[in-house]
């Protein structure tokens, strides 16, 4: 009789490996005979089927039995983690500083950007109105169906929202302004106010602290003017006085009288300090979509949803729309949450991002907690002697279990308090980037700091982690290993890594080397980026930005602000030729941003043949080159009558980048340019003038680094927006020359409002915190990624050495050479890391080619190789002192330890 | 001691131990749940129930010799024992208690 047809070699090793040992032969045969019988009825391709169908079945099947038994054990066990366990955990812990230092560090630093990042998220996208029922709390308005674009003239539709909508109460509107006040010392100092309804004290339902709130009587025109303070100015700037209520305040050309002190943290509507009433002339008249820019607030009536709400305004809004500019005919009134006022494009786009990235960060800690696992594992298999001992004596399997767990968790719950203090020196940093970067407050809603929520989530994070370190290693070390080493108590020699430990080691090395090139590209471009000077001289130049403060009136009736725009002009001319005639004072330009940022266009030439490229765009006066003692090339700077041409006829200047990337080197002056046209728009050609040398140095960060620059000429103040004073000074420090500036200022114009005046050197360098910030962050992760892959070679090492003593000792003692037990010794390492170092070097271009070539910016020749090299020296040196202590061992010391 | 009771599932796997006598191993319990009940049975969950019986004292097993048509492997022989044979009297009874005096008319829903 011929013997019956085996199942796939493949499925039936699977099949083996996922039975428990005891059912395991059992199990094998019964599927061993129905295969054999399937496979005479319906043939090979469909008993295969069959068996990898079973198979499947019984994996899953057996492994939610495994799962089952240890929770019911440690359920019933009375198997919870007692002191003594944590006691013992501190005590390994300090016994094996490596293993605490390595695994420590790395799951603080995935904790630290797990919590941190679930923390930011949270904050900045899903954040809850910290306010008495802040759910109900919401925001009016007109958007295009994408939320793209927001109609902000909203002043004829919230006149007549508050006048009919229902299903909303207390609806209110506010504006930002800038306006001075005057203090008992001079000129005065810019603040920021919210003009605003007194019903948005009645929405927040936050009691003063002192005097009262604003009433709807402070709205009625001709009321007194009153002013609501917050507890941090009142602290700040009027030094907590006691009288402040009723004392009078210069604000603008006004004089306010304060009525009241709002509580600390109270800072609605957005991040204010400062309130005065929203008022309105009698009966006037404003036409729909005219008049200022206003954001809509509301408070849902009782037994009113949402959706009533936006049914009832919908209604409205079209009937608002049929009389309104057809050109806002489109838009759609809106009821949204009041924290989606400061958001922009689809909410739920942008949900499903942060879910995603919010997984990311969650799965990057699982993935470090499985490497420490490994190290873990390590130790664990070396105590299978004592656990084998503790298992004869009586303990049983889920006591064990509970031990380790305990052990693990001690290290896992460290960590994580320190990664949560990293994650709050992290959020700490990025707030005030953000306030930098944003140039205010961020709203009071938005608090990145350490909630009971996110601490929550790291303790979760930690018992997490504690489980795939401390449980998984156990079960694996109790189970079926145990039974093998209980027959030769005492050594654990008879332990073993296997497949999956090298299958993780390789992993680990390959990542490194696919990760860490890109890593060290963008780590070290950012750092690059961050300590490179800019190339204008530090204490020379002071810079402000400026801007004139805007009258509710004055653009009543206009939908364009171009009466505006002149007088901003003028105000801001009269300024600079009043500094120019300060003794101090070397030199005056306006631009629109800093030298170093600008707006970014894809330019093309005349020259058909040469694709569009990415520049930045930056305008400026005719005095920005001079000041800056940056040398005219070719051709000639700026003159004031280029500024004085209709937009679209100007003239504009261009740096040596420019005409390398963008004109091919060829000779540029008299070539045209323009910014690429999107579908029929065709923009206007500009002829290119001058050319300048690159300035400022171009600093690399995240993303691609933009060369080209590209010089517009516009006069100061030009578009009413204000804009970026920089003045040169001469023999005086910037910090000095602020005083006078405010005071030249107020001299000029009082509406006009300057920020701080501060060095522009400063202000470069806080510009650059932000990319070292990424800088160290991607340091830290690389760090983590290189340390775990080093130390988990070095346990592998150590763990293949203590096993293979006795082998090496007998050998020793036959007088085999040095070299080559150390050779044996090094070949299994070797081997994982050139696997790793295979599968990473053919893995590395993958995420440089998805990213279009932006991750390694060409440097990946140099860097791969150079990056796979290091692993290499890193794995071997991690191998070399586990194998060097082999060779010290001694034949006599070996063999007597069996 | 107080006595364990019997699930639904191991009724049918013990029962099908108790029908086979003392032939009982995997393959054969699977065909004799399927064949009487008319339901289809996953196997693991037979193996996995098998186990627990075992654990509770209701059956004990045995590996019969290896041979070469299951690939050199034997069989696991199941026996019922006396606290099983007494768990299925018991549940059969407090079933027929249920049961007991019910007309039968009464279980016809509209």
């Amino acid at each position: 009789m011929s013997p019956a047809p085996a199942p796939p070699a493949l499925l039936r090793a699977l099949l083996r490996r996922v039975v428990p040992l005891d059912e395991r032969n059992a199990v094998d045969g019964d599927m061993y005979e129905l295969y054999a019988a399937r496979h005479a009825d319906e043939g090979p391709g469909a008993a295969a089927r069959w068996y990898r169908r079973e198979t499947l079945s019984l994996a899953l099947r057996f492994a939610v039995d495994r799962v089952g038994r240890v929770l019911r054990s440690l359920a019933n066990g009375g198997a919870t983690p007692s002191g003594l366990d944590i006691k013992l955990g501190a005590r390994l812990l300090a016994k094996s500083p490596g293993l605490a230092l390595v695994g420590g560090l790395a799951m603080a630093v995935a904790v630290a950007l797990g919590a941190g990042g679930y923390a930011a998220v949270n904050s900045y996208f899903y954040p809850e109105l910290p306010l008495a029922e802040g759910d109900r709390v919401v925001a009016l308005g007109k958007f295009d169906q994408r939320r793209e674009f927001e109609d902000e003239q909203l002043l004829h539709d919230f006149l007549v929202w508050k006048r009919e909508l229902r299903a909303v109460v207390d609806v209110g509107a506010f504006r930002t302004i800038q306006r001075n006040l005057a203090t008992s010392a001079g000129p005065g100092e810019p603040i920021t106010l919210a003009e605003m309804s007194a019903a948005g004290f009645r929405v927040a339902r936050v009691r003063p602290l002192a005097g009262r709130t604003l009433v709807d009587d402070d709205e009625r025109p001709g009321a007194p003017l009153a002013m609501v303070i917050g507890y941090d100015v009142w602290h700040s700037r009027f030094l907590g006085d006691p009288q402040i209520v009723g004392r009078e305040l210069r604000v603008g050309r006004d004089v306010y009288t304060v009525v009241g002190v709002m509580p600390q943290g109270f800072a609605f509507p957005v991040n204010h300090q400062y309130w005065v009433p929203f008022r309105l002339d009698a009966g006037t008249a404003v036409a729909p979509g005219m008049g200022p820019k206003l954001d809509v607030f509301a408070r849902l009536a009782p037994g009113a949803t949402k959706q009533s709400a936006q049914a009832e305004l919908g209604a409205l809004g079209r009937r608002l729309a049929a009389e309104g500019p057809a050109a806002l005919a489109q838009l759609e009134s809106r009821v949204v949450p009041y924290v989606d006022i400061m958001m922009n494009g689809e909410a739920d786009g942008t949900s499903q991002a942060m879910a995603l990235a919010r997984f990311v960060l969650g799965l990057l800690l699982v993935v470090v907690a499985l490497n420490v696992a490994v190290l873990v594992y390590a130790r664990t298999v070396t105590r299978t002697g004592e656990i084998a001992v503790r298992t004869a004596l009586g303990a049983r399997r889920a006591r064990i279990v509970t031990q380790l767990f305990a052990e693990a968790l001690v290290l896992s719950v460290l960590s994580a308090a320190a990664g949560l203090g990293l994650a709050a020196v992290g959020l700490e940093m990025l707030d005030r980037y953000l306030e930098n970067a944003s140039g205010g407050r961020p709203p009071f809603w938005m608090d990145p700091g350490l909630s009971a929520g996110t601490v929550l989530y790291a303790l979760g994070l930690a018992v997490l982690s504690a489980v795939i370190i401390g449980a998984f290693p156990a079960l694996r070390a109790t189970g079926r290993q145990l039974r093998a080493s209980m027959g030769s108590l005492g050594s654990g020699a008879r332990a073993r890594l296997g497949g999956t430990w090298t299958a993780l080691i390789v992993a680990q090395v390959a990542v490194a080397v696919a990760v860490l090139p890109a890593a060290l590209r963008q780590g070290g471009g950012l750092l690059r980026g961050a300590t490179v000077e800019p190339g204008f001289a530090p204490a020379e130049y002071v810079a402000t930005q400026f801007g004139v403060g805007q009258d509710m009136y004055a653009s009543m009736g206009m939908r364009t602000d171009s009466a505006r725009a002149d007088s901003v002009r003028a105000i801001a001319a009269a300024l600079l030729a009043r500094l120019e005639t300060e003794p101090a004072v070397r030199g005056v330009t306006v631009t629109n941003s800093e030298p170093w940022s600008g707006g970014q266009a894809m330019v093309e030439s005349d020259d058909a043949g040469r694709e569009p490229q990415l520049v930045r765009v930056l305008q400026i006066d005719s005095g920005y080159f001079p000041l800056f003692d940056v040398p005219v090339v070719a051709g000639r700077n700026f003159v004031p009558a280029d500024a004085a041409l209709d937009w679209d006829a100007r003239p504009v200047i261009v740096n040596r980048s420019f005409v390398d990337e963008v004109l091919g080197g060829r000779d540029p002056v008299g070539r045209r340019v323009r910014n690429r046209g999107y579908g029929a728009d065709v923009n206007p050609w500009h002829v290119v003038v001058g050319v300048v040398d690159d300035f400022p140095t171009e600093a690399e960060g995240l993303g691609p680094t933009i060369r080209p620059r590209m010089f517009r000429p516009a006069a100061a103040g030009e578009g009413g927006s204000g804009g970026l004073l920089t003045v040169r000074l001469r023999g005086q420090s910037p910090e000095a020359f602020a005083p006078t500036l405010r005071r030249i200022a107020a001299s000029v114009d009082p509406t006009l409002q300057l920020s701080a005046p501060q060095s522009l050197y400063a202000l470069y360098r806080e510009d650059a915190q932000g990319a070292l910030q990424v800088a160290l962050v991607i340091a830290l992760v690389a760090g983590s990624v290189l340390l775990l892959s080093a130390a988990g070679i070095h346990a592998m090492m150590s763990f293949t050495v203590n096993q293979r003593r006795r082998e090496i000792g007998i050998r020793a003692a036959l007088g085999a050479p040095a070299r080559r037990i150390l050779g044996g010794v090094l070949a299994r390492a070797a081997r994982q890391l050139a696997i790793g170092v295979g599968v990473g070097l053919a893995a590395a271009g993958a995420p440089d080619a998805a990213a279009g070539g932006e991750l390694l910016g060409g440097t990946g020749v140099l860097l791969v190789p150079g990056t796979a090299a290091f692993m290499l020296v890193v794995g071997l040196l991690a191998a070399a002192g586990p194998a060097r202590r082999g060779l010290r061992v001694q034949p006599t010391e070996a063999l007597r330890a069996e | 001691m107080t006595h364990q009771s019997l699930g639904e599932f191991e009724q049918l796997v013990l029962l099908a131990v108790v029908h086979l006598q003392g032939e009982a191993y995997g393959v054969p319990i699977v065909e004799e749940i399927e064949r009487r009940t008319g339901r289809s049975v996953a196997r693991a969950a037979v193996y996995v129930t098998l186990r627990r019986l075992e654990e509770k004292g209701f059956v004990t097993s045995w590996m019969g010799d290896p041979t070469p048509e299951r690939g050199g492997k034997g069989r696991r022989y199941v026996r019922i024992e006396a606290e099983g044979a007494r768990a299925l009297r018991e549940a059969r009874h407090v079933a027929d208690s249920m049961w007991h005096g019910l007309d039968p008319a009464s279980l016809r829903v509209r």
